[in-house]
């Protein structure tokens, strides 16, 4: 049963190159276009990790987690956040009060993001994976 | 008759003094028997004869002065007030220099004019303190009235942190009046206790210079503000001790708002982080490509090619930020080379809507061309002109929901030529309406619905505006849409 990646920014080619390099590695992928896209898919199907961004429209990816956190199905959720706000957003803060477990930053690489998921989902070799840094 | 008596009456008292001295020494010798007897009437005839002569003598001495006194006080009678105060060493001597008084006279002129000379430069010092007393008048109440009425608020405080001084901005920013205020403790008036530290620190600092610092401050109305205040210590020169002035000491602080300093750089912050995240939205759909395709990930042509193809859009997309950036910079500085010849508006403006169609479409707008048939000739920049119309075009269908419509439409009165975009987006406030042209602004539910960096509009405001002599303007509704409407002049006319 392979395991199961939600998707969700705002940029169509950001979700196509990191759609094609998931699925290439054998995960089952689905995309949402913002945050409530994203918290409608999540109800229908909880999936194994969310990759979001950060800044987009209707709901951006911090209420999105806000809101997963604050239900019981959903409160411990895998979240790996994509940005482009650099400086502007805490990572600290995002890992401590919202259990963000990765921040990477825009511009990220495909082969990182795959990476990331894979030691999440524990398909990992078990090495400690880098932790990326805002940009 | 009165003056002869005057003149010789003393003469006359002492010849009958002596007279009648000569007449006892004569009684003496013939009247009375000679002989041992009369030894002593001879003897009091003689002491009687002598001092006859010498009362008739000291009587005629003290006349004789009365007279010359006399004469002296008559030639200064005779004598004009110029003769007396004459101040010039040169001057014609008052009498002849044969004139018994000449003498008298001269040393009593000069004794007069040394004190004419000093009374006049005591006038003269008098009139100098006269006018500096009233300069000094004027100027302090020049002073008072430019203290009172200068914009930035102005606290002085002494050396125990008391006011002692606040012009009329500072008692409405604090909300107090210096007169009415009985506890004049700074820290009871003034409620920003980093000012009072301020003040309190410049006080007790031995070295000069000045101290600054950034505040916020709220007003009797609840409104926060911004100020640099900047305090100096205030310490009295030897002169004023010398002058007996007493030490000014104590130290004042000005404040200077900086409310609008602080939101362009809060402004600032913001355009330049919406211009980085909209420089690293396109620059991570390349770098995520170029690796797929590095590491070999696009194995069979097709995606090769698409993969090519969205590297190629994302350059496009980051190359024309840049130009939007680098244009606005431009214009703004005036060093934008502008080609104006006289166009075809219709042609630039079908331009335009060829390069919008994809993201239109993309969105599932409806993109309609309502162009007027007639021949619109515009002395335009035909590069500048495109960008206007594509930004106003872009903005649309950026801010135009799936499934929406932008509708661009020429048209022209004979006069002027007229274009405008209408979209059936979210529009926008009154407020909205008003800021929208203004560089870095971005309505807030724009900044939750699509990125921006705040310069379309502006941009397409100056190429209008100041590169073409038109008018842009907009009317909108919130949730019904934005018309933008752009007025220009027909080649060879003004508007």
């Amino acid at each position: 049963m392979p395991k199961r990646v939600l998707l969700c920014d705002d940029e169509v080619h950001i979700l196509r190159a990191a759609e094609f390099k998931l699925k290439k590695a054998g995960y089952e992928v689905e995309t949402a276009a913002d945050g409530l896209e994203a918290w409608d898919a999540i109800q229908r199907q909880r999936p194994d990790v969310l990759v979001t961004d950060c800044q987009m429209p209707r709901m951006d990816g911090l209420e999105l987690v806000r809101r997963l956190r604050g239900s019981p199905a959903t409160a411990d959720l895998p979240v790996i956040m994509l940005t482009a706000k650099g400086f502007e957003l805490s990572t600290e803060q995002l890992a401590e009060q919202w259990a963000v477990k990765v921040v990477m930053a825009k511009p990220f690489s495909p082969r990182d993001l795959l990476q990331q998921v894979e030691h999440i989902v524990g398909r990992a070799d078990g090495a400690d994976q880098p932790q990326p840094t805002l940009a | 008759m009165a003056t002869a008596v005057e003149k010789y009456g003393w003469t006359a008292v002492a010849l009958v003094g002596l007279g009648l001295s000569l007449l006892v020494a004569w009684a003496g010798d013939t009247v009375l028997p000679t002989g041992p007897a009369s030894a002593p009437l001879s003897a009091l005839a003689l002491a009687a004869l002598l001092g006859g002569s010498a009362l008739g003598l000291l009587l005629w001495h003290y006349r004789r002065q009365q007279r010359q006194a006399s004469r002296c006080l008559e030639a200064l009678a005779q004598l004009g007030p110029q003769d007396l105060f004459s101040d010039t060493s040169d001057a014609t001597p008052p009498l002849p220099a044969t004139h018994p008084q000449a003498q008298a006279i001269g040393r009593l002129r000069e004794a007069l004019s040394a004190h004419l000379r000093r009374i006049q430069e005591l006038e003269h010092v008098r009139a100098a303190l006269e006018v500096r007393c009233r300069r000094a008048l004027a100027q302090y109440e020049q002073i008072k009235a430019i203290f009172s009425h200068l914009a930035e608020p102005i606290v002085v405080v002494d050396d125990y942190n008391e006011l002692l001084l606040a012009n009329r901005s500072a008692q409405e920013l604090f909300g107090f009046e210096t007169g009415k205020a009985e506890d004049r403790a700074l820290a009871k008036l003034v409620q920003c206790q980093r000012l009072v530290d301020l003040l309190a620190g410049t006080v007790s600092r031995k070295a000069p210079g000045a101290r600054t610092e950034e505040l916020e401050i709220t007003d009797p109305q609840g409104r926060k503000r911004w100020y640099r205040a900047t305090a100096v210590k205030l310490s009295a020169g030897e002169g004023a001790e010398q002058r007996g002035a007493g030490a000014a000491s104590g130290a004042v602080a000005v404040l200077r708002d900086i409310g609008d300093h602080k939101a362009l750089q809060k402004r600032n912050a913001e355009f330049v982080s919406a211009v980085s995240h909209e420089m690293k939205t396109p620059l991570a759909g390349i770098k995520a490509y170029v690796e797929l395709l590095a590491d070999g990930e696009a194995e069979d042509r097709a995606t090769q090619e698409e993969f090519l193809q969205l590297i190629s859009g994302q350059a496009d997309r980051l190359q024309r930020l840049v130009e939007n950036l680098l244009n606005i910079a431009r214009i703004e500085a005036g060093v934008v080379n502008v080609n104006k010849q006289p166009r075809s508006l219709n042609e630039i403006l079908e331009e335009a809507l060829r390069l919008v169609r994809p993201s239109a479409e993309a969105k599932n707008i409806q993109l309609l061309s309502e162009l007027s048939p007639m021949y619109l000739g515009v002395l335009a920049d035909r590069d500048l002109l495109l960008q206007a119309a594509l930004n106003l075009l872009s903005n649309a269908v950026k801010y135009t929901p799936q499934g929406g419509k932008v509708i661009l439409r020429s048209q022209t009165d004979g006069q002027h030529i007229r274009f405008e975009v209408q979209d059936t987006g979210v529009g926008l406030s009154e407020e909205d309406c008003q800021r929208v042209f203004e560089k870095f602004y971005r309505v807030k539910k724009d900044r939750d619905m699509a990125p921006g960096t705040g310069l379309g509009l502006p941009l397409a405001k100056h190429i209008i505006e100041d590169v073409h002599g038109g008018t842009i303007t907009v009317q909108s509704k919130l949730g019904e849409g934005s018309t933008f409407a752009v007025v220009l002049p027909r080649a060879g006319q003004s508007l």
